[in-house]
């Protein structure tokens, strides 16, 4: 049964990492834990809520072996009587954990906890075939593989995920995903103060890179204080809270460390605001102002001498124009100009972009995102694809979370469309889920949606940071995720 | 196992209790203004009668967007940015002045406001 697979887990996870915590304590915090309790349930109810599948026949290819695309699999698979379901995927690790890299740079995980085979959750029956998608053919529903063979599907479903940009920032190189190659990238990135936990192994190199400023930092003599600075860039992107996360842990790790007195910390992003949800806004300014954190808004990394440790930001703000009669307001212009900043440290959360290979393609768009109508998740012209995960076109849409849900979404409405059903019965409201980690130990689980109104799923103050979210960070999503989602049951 | 599903029971009563599982109770919001009342009484200064954009107020024409560019736009507006969190907008300026047409009464429903302008004003098809 998946759910007693979850629960075990989830109780090894406990032995493995918390050696004082006794498997009696923890099954009294697994009952003791809502949001525990919900996943569990999830974990045991979902398959009966579904029970009666579906006769709907056609050949489904799904482009992209991530969280996304195998809990589409699976889930197609489950509700389907006779599934014909092929999955396209290059890497043989596309399942990894990808939000457990905050806890590699905090040290409380090593890479090999976030890994995992892809073979060994590819669901019975799906034909996988390793290799890339090099064109899509939505006219004629053909994709081409790299080694140059032709796939004709009925039905598509496309979940790449999204591609990490650093060269977009002069002075750096490479466009690479978070678990796959990525030697260009890491000629400057990962060493000299330069760090990004956006890739597994830059996570790693990020751990050593906090050890090396405590180090320095330890060194230092001197009224200056150490610069460490934290980017956001102009583009979506995956996780919005890990920006931040690395810049708590690092604090936190300076702190233990009893040198938080000879480091200046700045959040150096895009935008103007912490957050959208104004009373999560307001909950992190009180906590960057109580850890004595610097901000400077709409500050974009754009260049980065990693010779001279100078970044370059383009600062941009607003002045004041001439009255509009019309509007009647004052017109405001738009300002910018380069700053450069010397840095000890800095943690770069790169531009990201949809991979060339779909933006490009007829299924991609201006902005490369695929276009999906937001709540049902079909394609806005070719209406037997679907798109979820990082690559979708949808506002707030690029976290494990969200694609928990969606990947629910699109294998219902995809099999209404094989059912010629005419409305599709499934609709995600744009539900994601930040666990804000705020030290090593807590965890503000701030969860929304587009409505821009916190949506706590538990009769909890959302705003607060606690242990209990803490230990469902570290202890109980990864089971969720890789036992419940993988298999399409939560 | 026996351990194990006394914790399951636990924790089915407790996501009962805690109404897990509900959406969210999401609030019904009034606008004063149909769509295209706002566009006709603001939005048209500088975007145009038809949509086509007006060059001196360096607002941009709205006929060539699909309905799905036009809903993310005006979600970046209204949201100011499309991130949810420290991710800039892409309309920095119309972020601006859509704050203000908002405190105005001249607040929409995104969908409902695209859909009014692709099928007023696009011209791509």
């Amino acid at each position: 049964m998946k759910s007693n697979k979850i629960i075990e887990d989830i109780l090894f996870e406990i032995e493995k990492h918390e050696g004082g915590m006794s498997r009696r304590n923890a099954m009294k915090f697994l009952a003791a834990s809502p949001i525990a309790a919900s996943v569990l349930a999830s974990a045991t109810t979902a398959t009966e809520a579904h029970a009666s599948s579906s006769n709907a026949t056609g050949k489904i290819v799904i482009v992209g072996g991530g969280l996304a695309g195998v809990a589409t699999a699976a889930k197609l698979t489950s509700r389907l009587s006779n599934p014909n379901i092929t999955l396209i995927e290059p890497n043989p690790k596309s399942v990894s954990y990808q939000p457990g890299q905050t806890l590699i740079a905090a040290g409380v995980w090593q890479k090999s906890d976030i890994e995992y085979e892809t073979a060994n959750f590819m669901p019975k029956g799906v034909k996988w075939i390793k290799d890339s998608v090099v064109s899509f053919d939505p006219q004629n529903n053909k994709v081409k593989t790299a080694d140059g063979t032709e796939i004709s599907y009925d039905y598509l479903v496309v979940a790449t995920g999204l591609m990490l940009n650093f060269g977009a920032i002069k002075g750096l190189e490479g466009e690479i995903t978070s678990s796959g190659a990525n030697d260009v990238v890491r000629t400057k990135v990962g060493k000299d103060g330069v760090y990004s936990i956006y890739f597994a192994d830059g996570a790693v190199d990020t751990k050593k890179g906090i050890e090396e400023l405590i180090a320095k930092a330890k060194a230092h003599k001197g009224p200056e204080k150490l610069q460490a600075i934290f980017t956001d860039p102009d583009t979506a992107i995956k996780c919005g809270g890990a920006p931040k996360k690395i810049m708590y842990i690092t604090h936190d790790l300076l702190s233990k460390a009893g040198v938080r007195d000879k480091v200046e910390l700045t959040f150096c992003p895009s935008g103007d605001k912490m957050f959208g949800v104004p009373e999560y806004n307001t909950a992190i300014f009180e906590q960057f102002k109580a850890r004595d954190f610097k901000w400077e808004f709409k500050t974009n990394l754009v260049a980065i001498d990693t010779e001279k440790k100078v970044a370059t930001f383009e600062k941009k703000w607003l002045e004041k124009g001439e009255y509009d009669e019309d509007l009647k307001e004052y017109t405001m212009i738009s300002m910018s100009k380069n700053v450069e900043k010397k840095y000890d440290f800095i943690h770069i959360t790169p531009p990201q972009k949809a991979p060339d290979v779909v933006g490009k393609s007829p299924v991609g768009s201006s902005k490369g995102w695929v276009p999906v109508v937001k709540e049902t998740l079909q394609h806005v012209t070719y209406k037997n694809i679907f798109a979820l995960g990082d690559v979708a076109a949808v506002p707030m849409g690029k976290t494990g979370g969200s694609a928990r849900k969606q990947y629910n979404v699109v294998a219902e409405n995809l099999i209404a469309v094989m059912e010629k059903q005419e409305k599709l019965p499934a609709a995600y409201d744009g539900y994601t889920v930040c666990p804000l980690i705020t030290s090593i130990g807590t965890v503000a689980l701030l969860e929304f949606n587009w409505t821009a109104k916190p949506a706590p799923s538990f009769p909890l103050d959302p705003t607060q940071e606690r242990w209990i979210w803490w230990l469902l960070k570290v202890y109980a999503l990864k089971p969720m995720t890789v036992y419940g989602m993988l298999s399409g049951r939560a | 196992m026996k351990k194990i599903n006394l914790a399951l029971s636990f924790a089915v009563v407790l996501v009962v209790l805690s109404g897990c599982g509900d959406k969210p109770k999401s609030d019904v919001v009034k606008y004063k203004y149909t769509p295209e009342q706002v566009y006709k009484e603001t939005c048209l200064h500088c975007h145009g009668p038809k949509g086509e954009g007006v060059a001196e107020k360096k607002g941009p024409a709205l006929t060539k967007q699909s309905v799905q560019e036009l809903e993310m736009s005006l979600f970046d507006i209204k949201n100011g940015g499309l991130g949810g969190q420290s991710t800039a907008t892409e309309h920095e300026v119309m972020e601006h002045n859509m704050k203000k047409l908002a405190e105005k009464g001249y607040d929409y429903d995104i969908k409902m406001m695209a859909n009014y302008l692709h099928n007023t004003f696009n011209v791509a098809k």
